[in-house]
Parts: structure tokens; C-alpha cells; sequence
């Protein structure tokens, strides 16, 4: 097996000719955004290579300037965590559809039927980003507080009991008729039957823009005070160290996280102090020892941030 | 139980409580046997008073009734609630196990009573009837293995042989992840309610 394989499963990674083709996993960019944004491109490029990444992918949607970007914007990743953002979403959608209500309780319990032949898997406690809803296996939590724990400490528990209420036809359904075409969610975290069926949650960085679009009050997919709860719990994402890491103090960021050993995303809007929100997908597959990868994204999301403040210093001045 | 509450007879219910409680209705189990479901229940008005109300001294009534969302909308938001009178019986055979067990009992939310309209009833189980326990926790003790569920099954058995715990395992009728254990189909009619036990329910 090469050794694009073991990094990127069944995708085939395009070979980029000159000056990165040396970097022989590096995907080849969107041709008209190759040809509008050569500087962001070379930027993002450059970043890549210096980290190791093995893959990437960036899109943006700029809802100032409405510069829409897209850099491999189409290809599937493993969406590791950052497809908990769409639950958010499909629970959201469930308690304005009244077939839950946010406060109601929800039973602990660690123990899920698997949907690959339906096998039993527990997610393990010591591999889990949070350890607050195990503490409270027995007992129960309300649906919004499981929804918080999901996003901001990233809770598998918590993620595969919201996924077990909702079922996974609703979130699909959910999300087929939001329009988010690029996220798709198969199955619950660590049911490794599944997953050794190449069974897996997956995304694009376009896909996880649409998604994300539905917070903004533009779009009108949630009512406002759902949307601005939903928004809330974006907003107290406590891994910081991608997406937001280095942006200017000030700057707001509902955001998902994703990360196992040969993924690594962030995934979110952007709310500059002086100017409308963007919408930002970072993408990246690694190899596993990759060192650097979330400094990589954060490096990123500080040049798209400064690319677009740069656009708007370049208007302010025209209209001068 | 110094009888709190006011104790029903489920047919004389309105008719959404009856389609959802099923009074008195017949249901089979896996083996196609035929049992008849609780008729009497206790009147819960509060959830101040179900948590105030200690059947015995260690379980209070909020402890057997607590489920969660998956419960029949009517029967999870509005009052009052209804758990057959069994429940205080339960929780003797409860306080017994604690006894025994030398340690706090934690009945796990669905893990005492649930109706048959709660999504995860089916058949003709015991929770149904208010007779039956599922534990998660006893002191400091996890029941998420085979030792400790067999270990605390052994001491719920020895209570008498009226107990019966599953077994651990995970097929139908094991339990991988919590202790269960219960009384069969225990039917309990109040002093004040007897002579209306023979009659059948309406169908």
C-alpha cells in the first residue's frame, strides 16, 4: 500500500506541478481561485508544507466583502468531531419541530448498538475529550447541557446519546433538507465495527461551511432565539488552539474542533469586531506523528483573518 | 408510607390516560404468556412530593419514578403522575438489598418505574409494574462488569427467591452495564380497592 493510501484511504490526491511539486500529496487548488486569491493560495501553501501536512483544504464565505474561497473545497475528509456541529444543528431543528424539548432529561448510560451488525461498544472514558457526563452515568442530563458538554469539550458520550434520541435518519434528513450537501453523518463516535467497515462520519470543507452558515441569522433555519442558543454554545468552544488561536483580542469565534491521529480541523464563524461575520473550513490530513498541525490551522486562520481585514482596508480606501 | 397519596383505579382515568397507561390490559411476554398490567396506582401531585416522600428510610418515591424524555409527553410534563402501588413494595425488598449490600443503592433514571407507553418499554417488563430496579451504582462500585454485577447479584438473591437479577451479558435478557433486579409481575390492590380487582378490563 503507498503511502498516500494509508493517509488518505480511497481518495486520490491530484499532484500539483511547480512551484509545490515537491510536495507530492499536495492537492491541486480550485482553478478560479487559483487565478483570484494567488497570494492567500500561497500563503496557505506554504503554511502546509512547513507543518508536514499531508492534505488540505480551506474554504471560506465572507459575509462583508461576500468573497466566497475555496481550496480543495470539495474533497472528503474523516470529519472527526467537527460533524457534532451538525447534531447541534439537528437538535436544534428537532426542538423547533417540538419532537424534544431542550430542558427534558436524558438518561446517562454508555452503552450503544453499533451499526455495523449491531454489536454493543461503550465509548472509553480515558479516550473521551470530557469526563462530566460519565461522572453522571445512572442518572441524567438535559438535552441542552448535552448539547453544551458535546460542543465545547467535544464529549463522545455526549454526542452518541444526543445521536441515539435523534436517530441518525433524523440528523441525515435534518441536513439533507437544510441543504448541507459535504457532511455526512453514518454513526455514532467509536463504534469501531462501523468504523472497520470504512463506515465513517465525513465532510468537505465547503460541506462544514454550509453547515455553519444555518447559525447565521441570514439564513433563517433556526428561529433567532434558538439560533442565538445554538450560537451560545458554539461561542464557549474551549479548544482554542486552532481557528481562533491568532486572532486580535476581540475577535469572536463559534467554532467545532476535530481532531484524531490523522485529522485535524477547525470549523466556524468568525465575528471580527469591526465588520461582518466569515465562515471558515480548515481541513488537514497528517500523518500521525505530525507535530505542529494545530499551529498549521491557527497559522491559516491568521491569514485568512488578515487577508479579508486587508480587502477591507482596500475599500475603505477607495471609497475615499 | 404513611398513604400520602390518593390511590386510583386506572379505568376510571380519563380516556388519554387510559391509552397510555393501559390499566388493567392485558400484555404478553416473550413467550407469548399473557400478563395484566397495574390497575391501582398512587396520585403523585408534585415532584416536591415524590422527593419528600420516603417509601422507606434510605428510597424516596422520586427515586423509583424518575424517567426521562423517551417517557409519553402527558405522563412526563403534567400532573399528576401515576406509579402503581407496587412501588412501595419495591422499595422494602430495596432497603433490604441496601442492608445487605452495606452501601448506598442508586436507582438509575427509567431504572424504576416506567409506563408502558415509555419508548424503551416493551413486552411485559417487570418496570412496568413497578417492580423491578435498575442499579448503576452501589457506594463507590460501578456495575459495568461481570464481577461487580455478579457480586451484587449474589446479595440480591439472597434476599429470597421471590428476587430475580439477570445475568451479565449482552443479549436479550443479560445485562452488561447495571444490576437488575425485580419481583415479576407483582400486582398490589389497596384495602380500599379490593373487590374491583376481579373484574376484567374493557378492552
Amino acid at each position: 500500500m503507498g503511502l498516500d493510501e494509508i493517509i488518505f484511504g480511497a481518495s486520490k490526491p491530484c499532484l500539483l506541478e511547480s512551484p509545490i511539486r515537491k510536495f507530492a500529496f499536495f492537492p491541486l487548488p480550485d482553478r478560479s481561485l487559483r487565478m483570484a486569491e494567488p497570494q492567500l493560495l500561497r500563503k496557505i501553501q506554504l503554511i502546509a508544507e512547513k507543518a508536514k501536512l499531508g492534505e488540505i483544504a480551506v474554504a471560506f464565505r465572507d459575509f462583508e466583502s461576500n468573497e466566497e474561497f475555496s481550496h480543495c473545497g470539495d474533497r472528503w475528509f474523516h470529519a472527526a468531531s467537527t460533524f457534532k456541529a451538525a447534531l447541534l444543528f439537528a437538535l436544534f431543528k428537532a426542538a423547533e419541530g417540538g419532537r424534544v424539548h431542550l430542558d427534558d432529561q436524558l438518561h446517562i448510560r454508555n452503552r450503544f448498538v453499533s451499526i455495523a451488525g449491531g454489536g454493543i461498544f461503550r465509548v472509553e472514558r480515558n479516550r473521551d475529550g470530557d469526563s462530566v457526563v460519565h461522572q453522571r452515568i445512572g442518572r441524567s442530563m438535559t438535552l441542552l447541557d448535552l448539547a453544551g458538554v458535546m460542543i465545547t469539550r467535544s464529549s463522545n458520550l455526549a454526542t452518541n446519546l444526543l445521536l441515539d434520541l435523534l436517530s441518525l435518519d433524523f440528523v441525515r434528513t435534518t441536513l439533507e433538507e437544510a441543504g448541507v450537501a459535504g457532511v455526512e453523518v453514518r454513526r455514532g463516535v467509536e463504534d469501531l465495527a462501523a468504523h472497520d467497515l470504512g463506515i465513517n462520519n465525513e465532510a468537505t470543507a465547503k460541506g462544514l461551511l454550509r453547515l455553519f452558515r444555518l447559525f447565521l441569522d441570514t439564513e433563517g433555519a433556526l428561529s433567532e432565539n434558538h439560533r442565538q442558543q445554538a450560537l451560545e454554545i458554539l461561542f464557549a468552544q474551549e479548544f482554542g488552539s486552532m481557528l481562533p488561536a491568532r486572532l486580535p483580542d476581540g475577535v469572536r469565534v463559534a467554532h467545532k474542533t476535530g481532531e484524531i491521529s490523522t485529522h485535524c480541523h477547525d470549523a466556524g464563524i468568525v465575528f471580527p469586531t469591526n465588520r461582518r461575520p466569515y465562515v471558515i473550513a480548515i481541513m488537514t490530513g497528517t500523518l500521525p506523528e505530525t507535530e505542529n498541525r494545530a499551529k498549521a490551522v491557527a497559522e491559516i486562520s491568521a491569514a485568512v483573518f488578515h487577508h479579508l481585514q486587508g480587502k477591507r482596508c482596500e475599500r475603505e480606501s477607495a471609497d475615499e | 408510607m404513611s398513604e400520602p397519596f390518593a390511590v386510583i383505579d386506572g379505568r376510571t382515568l380519563p380516556a388519554e390516560y387510559r391509552a397510555l397507561l393501559r390499566p388493567g390490559d392485558a400484555v404478553s411476554d416473550h413467550q407469548g404468556r399473557e400478563q395484566f398490567l397495574p390497575r391501582f396506582f398512587y396520585a403523585v401531585e408534585s415532584w416536591e412530593q415524590a422527593r419528600e416522600t420516603k417509601l422507606t428510610a434510605h428510597f424516596t418515591l422520586s427515586e423509583l419514578m424518575s424517567v426521562d424524555c423517551r417517557e409519553a409527553p402527558l405522563l412526563l410534563r403534567q400532573f399528576p403522575h401515576y406509579v402503581p402501588c407496587a412501588v412501595s413494595i419495591l422499595a422494602r425488598y430495596l432497603e433490604e438489598f441496601r442492608a445487605r449490600a452495606e452501601a448506598a443503592v442508586m436507582i438509575a433514571v427509567n431504572g424504576g418505574y416506567r409506563s408502558p407507553a415509555h419508548q424503551l418499554s416493551r413486552g411485559s417488563s417487570p418496570h412496568l409494574w413497578a417492580a423491578a430496579a435498575n442499579i448503576y451504582r452501589i457506594g463507590g462500585t460501578w456495575l459495568d462488569n461481570a464481577r461487580s454485577i455478579e457480586r451484587y447479584g449474589r446479595v440480591a438473591e439472597s434476599i429470597g427467591q421471590e428476587i430475580f437479577v439477570k445475568p451479565f451479558g449482552n443479549n436479550p435478557g443479560e445485562t452488561d452495564d447495571h444490576l437488575h433486579l425485580d419481583l415479576g409481575h407483582l400486582l398490589c390492590v389497596p384495602a380500599s380497592m379490593r373487590g374491583n380487582e376481579g373484574s376484567r378490563p374493557a378492552s
